[in-house]
């Protein structure tokens, strides 16, 4: 991005409803060019919010750090220089290059860096922190050549990167991969010295653009997508199984085909991080399950489900995978080596992203993968997402209830044994809650995202409160998957957002929840602010049959009217209450 | 208008978007009160970039009107030419 184009965006006006996501950039330079930056593309990123970054004062590292721990803002980005370890690290301070000067400048480095852990902790007990670990060069103050790395630079760098260990272990704390940074801005390029002496701005603009797009792409999280269909024949193995038998695919380096290993250990990582795994293959099945009997493999067959394998179209084996996962088209990745197969599914799924598997070219594989986690990364793995591909595997003996019929269908929830946690309280610090409420599409009141300051914001209000429900039963546990958010006085209840995992569904569990909010809450009646949106057919659905006819905003929902349309419930239910 | 003038106001109207063209056009230091120091910086960096070349930092600081700019880049243009 230029800076005319940064300067545009960033200036650019809302209504005044635009929610606004303030943002603290704290660094030891001027943040001139770092700041418009930011702004520019917080705002490409999540267009619906208003982003408002402050600056603390030049030069003042600590004092801004410190300004950040009293301030109440949405997240906190901190951007260090060598110089911010030591003044003598950058060119704007003589202090001495004496090879005794930088034995000094490496132990206050180290002192340094211990104060900004401490103050990291503090900061990120209140909001997201983003930090990005120096990116210039050191300046030529030591003296070995340029090319040679010496003792004092060396421990500079062990300094840096113990830094980098300590903070990645803290929760809410996200850092600027250099790996990352180094391929979108070379390290040759970044440093511009004139601008450093002249204003106290050390980026070029290129280096500042592109620092301004990661830091952002940690302050503002996308939801990462959900599941992967893979093709198998040149795409997971090397070879035609139908053909060359099961002895007679690869995925070796002898058999010249490793790449096919390394996806196949991709996606068992992905697998093991809540991504689920389905394919969709032109083949006998017998065959492929012969295939999949192999002990070098590098997946399970147990990551993967359902699998569609038969010689009818891809894009029909596609689209009964996504009815079985019960998720949007834009959420996959389908993956295969044949050209014809990608256009045929797109043709019929357009939202979803085709992608190639050409299995000559490694470099290819490689780029592939790598794009595969930028779409899939996440920060850590969620016990829900351990939960997940079971859990739909689970659902498919639910799914098979509704061919049920009058009492079979009630014996059969009672047989369950259905069983849901309810947690009713003020605390905001549920980074589950947050993110079911920010990706559920289909059981969605109104598609209502938050930010991490309006979602605290909203907690400011002494009525509002934040219901969870977590389920399990005897098929196995699928985790936190419910969150309803919203304000109660004198027995009346609103709804401000309320979102339900697509794996909960058809096991009454929003009955139970409202069932709760009318008999332990006490309330009389309960209103919802709903909004239609393209994709929230399910909860629709769901008031249509509670309240029948056209639904409008808001929703109200009378005791009386929900006991009498409600079916019978048969979960245990326990309650902590944390008020 | 001339093109170099054209993108001239451009990167003018991106630091000062409050100004109408004819204000650009007779802009300077005196006449826009928010012209400062940091709007210099921006606007000389937005200069830079979009006419890709680097303003000679002597010459920087007497360039406070846009006519001021215009006939630099001129001459730069010219002496590439």
């Amino acid at each position: 991005m230029k800076l005319i184009e940064a300067l545009k965006i960033a200036q650019r006006t809302d209504a005044g409803t635009t929610p606004a996501l303030q943002v603290f950039l704290a660094c030891g330079f001027s943040a001139l060019h770092l700041r418009t930056f930011l702004t520019a593309h917080l705002r490409v990123r999540r267009p619906e919010i208003r982003p408002e970054v402050s600056v603390g004062l030049f030069g003042d590292l600590a004092g801004n750090l410190e300004r950040l721990e009293s301030s109440s803002v949405g997240a906190a980005v901190i951007v260090l220089e060598w110089a911010d370890l030591d003044a003598r690290l950058g060119i704007r301070s003589l202090g001495g290059w004496h090879p005794a000067h930088i034995q000094d400048v490496v132990r206050s480095a180290e002192a340094v860096a211990t104060r900004l852990k401490r103050a990291v902790e503090v900061i990120s007990r209140k909001v997201t922190t983003v930090i990005c670990t120096p990116t210039l060069p050191l300046p030529p103050a030591f003296i070995t050549k340029p090319r040679e790395l010496g003792l004092e630079e060396a421990r500079l760098h062990r300094i840096v990167a113990s830094l980098s260990e300590s903070l990645s272990q803290i929760p809410k704390v996200r850092i600027v991969n250099q790996q990352k940074l180094a391929e979108c801005s070379s390290p040759a390029d970044r440093y511009d010295v004139r601008s450093d002496l002249q204003a106290g701005f050390p980026y070029t603009l290129h280096h500042a653009s592109v620092l301004g797009e990661l830091l952002s792409g940690l302050v503002e999280t996308r939801s990462p997508m959900k599941a992967i269909i893979t093709d198998l024949d040149d795409t997971l193995w090397s070879g035609i199984v139908g053909d060359d038998g099961v002895d007679g695919i690869s995925w070796s380096l002898d058999s010249h085909s490793q790449m096919h290993g390394v996806y196949q250990q991709f996606l068992s990582s992905l697998a093991s991080a809540g991504v689920l795994i389905g394919v969709a293959s032109k083949n006998e099945k017998d065959t492929v399950s012969a295939a999949f009997r192999r002990q070098d493999l590098m997946l399970s067959p147990d990551d993967i489900y359902p699998f569609e394998v038969h010689w009818s179209r891809k894009s029909e084996s596609v689209g009964r995978i996504l009815k079985t996962w019960n998720i949007g088209e834009d959420a996959v990745v389908f993956i295969d080596d044949n050209p014809a197969e990608i256009a045929e599914v797109q043709a019929a799924f357009p939202n979803i992203l085709c992608r190639q598997f050409h299995r000559d070219d490694p470099r290819s594989v490689w780029l592939l993968l790598n794009e595969l986690r930028e779409l899939f990364g996440k920060s850590e793995i969620s016990t829900e997402d351990t939960l997940r591909s079971k859990s739909i595997r689970e659902s498919a003996v639910w799914r098979d209830e509704k061919n049920l019929d009058g009492n079979a269908v009630e014996d059969f929830f009672r047989s369950a044994d259905p069983r849901i946690v309810l947690d009713y309280g003020r605390s905001y610090d549920d980074k589950r809650a947050l993110e079911l409420v920010n990706k559920t599409n289909q059981f969605n009141l109104n598609g209502k995202r938050y930010g991490h300051s309006e979602w605290r914001t909203f907690f400011d209000n002494p009525n509002a409160f934040l219901l969870t429900a977590t389920y399990e039963d005897k098929f196995g546990a699928l985790g936190k998957i419910a969150v309803l958010m919203g304000t109660a006085s004198a027995g009346t209840i609103h709804v401000h957002t309320w979102v339900m995992s697509c794996r909960a569904f058809s096991r009454r569990i929003e009955h139970q929840i409202l069932r709760y909010l009318f008999e332990e809450c006490g309330a009389q009646q309960i209103t919802f602010e709903f909004q239609p949106t393209p994709r929230n057919g399910p909860l629709q659905d769901f008031f249509v049959g509670l309240l029948g006819g056209h639904l409008s905003n808001p929703l109200m929902l009378a005791r009386t009217a929900f006991f009498a349309a409600a079916p019978p419930l048969f979960h245990r239910v326990e309650v902590n209450s944390h008020v | 208008m001339s093109d170099l003038e054209g993108r001239l106001i451009l990167c003018f109207s991106s630091v000062f978007p409050e100004l109408t063209e004819t204000e650009i056009h007779n802009a300077s230091t005196d006449s826009v009160g928010v012209w400062d120091s940091l709007s210099s910086v921006t606007l000389a960096a937005v200069i830079q970039e979009e006419f890709n070349l680097e303003i000679d930092p002597e010459i920087l600081p007497s360039l406070e009107s846009f006519e001021g700019f215009r006939d630099y880049l001129k001459t730069a243009a010219a002496a590439h030419s």
